[in-house]
């Protein structure tokens, strides 16, 4: 159970994360679909950084798998420091949609299009030069051995048992799980309880309006964007963090594609978007781990027993839980997109003189 | 806006430093006598523009640290000792690469001015008898393939990973392991992972009945298709361990970093593939090692010797008793099995008294009698 948990957190935190920086974007009246080429070279950044810091062996860390007297706390404090890097990579790389978009007034879909396809090329030709190959890894070792949180770190006993609650959020984790649910927590009180957060609303519905009012429309988008891009640049780095061992190589398999989806599932609302994120991830870690997904610890592997049933089987295999998550999707969106509700000035350019 | 443009010229000074600087310095070699591969610099300009040792490499990074490192090192080490030039040609499109896509790279090589053609992996079958029938005065020597009728410019280079396999599971369970698993690449139809699996379940079952003991084994070929690393990888392969697999044998290229993550996650551990990856991770206890390098440094060196009649045309398979198998003895973890217990059991499969079936068996039905296998 608290491994179905843990696993779907790792999931639904850059789905979550990523989604808000949709959010931001979007509230503000800009569509931002270059999520994904953003999250792309946010991962690209963070494992650049890594990758550095492991050969200039900043950490003086031999083998993080057998050294248990590593320095644990200056490496997470390292982590930190990437996250932040990886934040302002993606504000920059973000801020050519933003001109595009806001100083040019060139169609958004389009914009966001051609980063999804300049960021990949980009970081492709970075690693090629720096690496010589189509593939950026960890200079050594893997990034849970260097990077994740575990109960012997927090000074418990290996053996001990912390109960439910202890063993699923205070071992085995990483911290930018934590980080992430704190950001999303305060960006979302941020973006409906405050006045910046009520003009940068109000730019997504009518700006026409806002600017009537003496809001400058220009500045509330360009912050949409970048909040948007910063958010986004830190997802594609917690991404390769958690689920692809550090390695970048112009790809976060969708993940950018896959936030806006649960961005639309969730209405454009944080609250809604948790959820949906949450119930995405879970459905992608069961159809990943169903092999030894045991919930109520009686040893039985209910799932894996279903696949393998004769009859049950015919239904119920492995093709069929890795549909779930897209099936469910599809579902949930035929039954609440009747009270979906895009932000109404999104996609069209400002122009002051229109009504 | 200018102080925009400043900062990006600014970033684009930074990143042209760290591309620099990123480069790795020149290692010195570990003993005297002995070459590190890696201090060979993968990319030479040859004076004429031509290169005579040409690489086509297999799906997969040209630097996996697993099957594409290793053929690649015996290219440069051979280039290096005999004064050759060389170079590698990756296939258009990468895990999704055509048979065209791969005739192209060989074109290339060809063109380029290649004498000898080391192509990896068996899906290059197609793409190198087409090759090799244009370029008829170029020698391919193709590593885990076979021969080609008619086509005496092939040599066929294949491995009895079985009994890499086998000597792996066999020394994880004397080790003391009961728990194990095997993550495979290729789907199911990779010869070689199928030799490579079926010889570690076989070594396993041989150690569990010498030690009166049953193993079980957790066996899958999912999410390893394309030998890619995938979060889903991880997720399952995190399963294994914490349902109690002790260690997974991660067979297929960079597969292998998804294995090793988890592995990572939950303090267990990981047995490498091809080539000897305990400097990649403390994880990895042991490899199922190929003598990729050797044996394509000995390729390459009966075409330039002379001797090319002596491979060419032919399927040569090297197992222990060509020495062409085996695990790292020098950097193994292991404890309870020693090296001296290795060397029994290695000189016992080189006599030819101790025989591996290769024959992965149909509908993965397995009949051992000491160890559970759970195909997944």
């Amino acid at each position: 159970m608290s491994f179905l948990i843990s696993k779907t957190l790792i999931y639904a935190i850059p789905l979550m994360i990523v989604a808000l920086a949709g959010v931001f974007s979007e509230r503000s009246g800009i569509i931002n679909l270059a999520l994904e080429g953003i999250m792309i070279f946010g991962a690209f950044v963070g494992a650049l950084a890594i990758n550095l810091m492991q050969q200039a062996n900043t950490f003086h860390i031999v083998d993080a798998a057998l050294d248990m007297n590593a320095n644990w706390g200056s490496l997470q404090l390292f982590l930190v420091l990437i996250m932040l890097m990886t934040a302002v990579a993606g504000a920059l790389f973000s801020l050519l949609l933003a001109f595009a978009a806001i100083n040019l007034k060139a169609d958004q879909t389009i914009g966001g299009t051609a980063l999804n396809m300049l960021s990949p090329a980009l970081v492709c030709f970075f690693i090629r030069l720096i690496a010589q190959q189509s593939e950026l890894r960890m200079f050594k070792g893997d990034a849970a051995s260097w990077f994740m949180v575990k109960k012997s770190m927090l000074g418990f006993d290996k053996a001990k048992d912390l109960g439910f609650l202890g063993e699923t959020f205070l071992n085995k984790v990483y911290l930018t799980t934590y980080i992430c649910i704190l950001l999303f927590v305060v960006l979302s009180i941020f973006l409906y309880k405050t006045r910046f957060g009520l003009r940068l609303r109000a730019c997504g519905e009518n700006p026409q309006a806002a600017a009537s009012l003496g809001i400058n429309v220009y500045k509330m988008r360009y912050s949409g964007v970048v909040i948007s891009g910063a958010l986004a640049g830190l997802g594609g780095f917690v991404y390769t963090l958690t689920t692809s061992n550090c390695v970048a190589n112009g790809d976060v398999a969708g993940f950018g594609f896959l936030a806006l989806a649960v961005m639309i599932f969730g209405n454009w609302k944080p609250l809604s978007i948790a959820g949906a994120a949450l119930l995405f991830g879970l459905f992608k870690c069961v159809a990943a781990s169903y092999s030894t997904l045991d919930i109520n610890g009686d040893g039985v592997f209910l799932l894996l027993n279903l696949s393998k049933d004769p009859v049950w089987g015919k239904i119920l295999n492995p093709h069929m839980y890795r549909l779930i998550p897209y099936v469910i999707s599809l579902l949930v969106l035929a039954f609440t997109s009747k009270k979906s509700r895009a932000p109404k000035a999104e996609g069209i350019p400002y122009d002051k003189g229109m009504r | 806006m200018k102080k925009l443009i400043a900062l990006l010229m600014v970033l684009a000074m930074v990143f042209a430093l760290v591309a620099c600087t990123a480069k790795p310095a020149d290692k010195p070699a570990e003993q005297p006598g002995t070459v590190d591969p890696e201090s060979i610099p993968d990319t030479m300009t040859s004076a004429d523009g031509t290169y005579e040792i040409a690489f086509v490499t297999d799906v997969g990074q040209l630097k996996d640290k697993s099957f594409n490192q290793g053929t690649w090192e015996g290219c440069k080490l051979y280039a290096a000792a005999n004064n050759k030039s060389y170079k590698y040609y990756q296939p258009a499109n990468a895990d999704k690469a055509t048979d065209d896509d791969r005739y192209d790279a060989m074109k290339a090589a060809a063109d380029g001015g290649a004498k000898v053609i080391v192509c990896a992996g068996f899906m290059q079958g197609n793409a190198l008898a087409r090759a090799a029938a244009d370029f008829p005065e170029v020698n391919f020597i193709f590593i885990d393939g076979w021969a080609f009728d008619g086509l005496n410019n092939i040599a066929g280079i294949a491995y009895q990973e079985e009994q890499a396999g086998y000597l792996a599971g066999y020394a994880v369970v004397m080790e003391g392991y009961t728990k194990l698993g095997f993550c495979g690449g290729g789907g199911g139809t990779n010869p070689a992972c199928c030799r490579y699996g079926y010889g570690f379940v076989q070594g396993a079952n041989a150690a569990a009945a010498e030690k009166g003991i049953t193993v079980d084994i957790k066996y899958s070929w999912q999410y390893g298709a394309s030998f890619s690393a995938s979060p889903e990888l991880q997720t399952m392969a995190a399963g294994w361990y914490e349902s109690g697999t002790e260690i997974i044998f991660a067979c297929g290229g960079s597969m292998f970093a998804s294995i090793v993550a988890a592995a990572g996650e939950n303090d267990a551990k990981v047995v490498g593939v091809d080539v000897d990856q305990s400097p990649e991770s403390g994880t990895v206890v042991t490899s199922a090692m190929k003598g990729l390098s050797v044996s394509v440094e000995w390729a390459i060196a009966k075409h330039f010797d002379g001797k090319w009649d002596e491979i060419g045309g032919k399927a040569t398979s090297l197992g222990a008793a060509n020495d062409a198998v085996g695990l790292p003895v020098d950097t193994w973890s292991l404890k309870n099995w020693t090296v001296a217990d290795y060397e029994k059991l290695f000189a016992s499969m080189k006599d030819g008294t101790l025989v591996v079936d290769p024959n992965f068996p149909e509908d993965n039905v397995f009949n051992l009698s000491n160890a559970k296998v759970e195909v997944i």
